[in-house]
């Protein structure tokens, strides 16, 4: 049986960060995540990109996540 | 209100920061920070494990260390 994924990308503002164990933590726990397939953050611009399955996540429910983390998240754009 | 003791895997600003945030959305609960020493003290009238399962949220390793 196949499954229907459809993958899309987003890129969302991280403010809050400030070391390299803020940023694996937001990739541990948002990657484990269902429908996260692939996680970046980065720690110079600020920002998380993430591919993710629109059936399962949207870019809301992720900005909604990270600031569940304790840092604030906005959704700065998003590539289709 | 009872004083809770709490070990979260903090290293810097940005984690005691966001642990900061997520309690202060929490109502009913005073808290206090010890970064050098990876230490929450959380005063509240709610029990130990809601608190655990909000410190969790944070995407950290907590331990409940018991009342103080």
């Amino acid at each position: 049986m196949t499954q229907e994924v459809s993958l899309r990308s987003v890129s969302l503002g991280v403010v809050g960060m400030t070391c390299n164990s803020c940023v694996q933590s937001i990739e541990q726990h948002i990657g484990s995540l269902s429908g996260v397939i692939h996680i970046k953050v980065s720690l110079e611009q600020r920002n998380a990109t993430i591919i993710f399955d629109s059936n399962r996540q949207s870019p809301e429910s992720l900005s909604e996540a990270i600031e569940d983390m304790g840092f604030d998240s906005s959704l700065s754009e998003s590539i289709p | 209100m009872t004083k809770y003791e709490f070990q979260v895997e903090m290293t810097c600003e940005g984690c005691s920061g966001a642990i900061s945030r997520i309690l202060s959305k929490q109502e009913g609960v005073k808290f206090e920070i010890d970064l050098p020493k990876k230490l929450v003290w959380i005063e509240s009238d709610k029990d130990s494990d809601f608190l655990l399962e909000v410190l969790k949220k944070s995407g950290k390793k907590v331990t409940y260390n018991g009342t103080k």
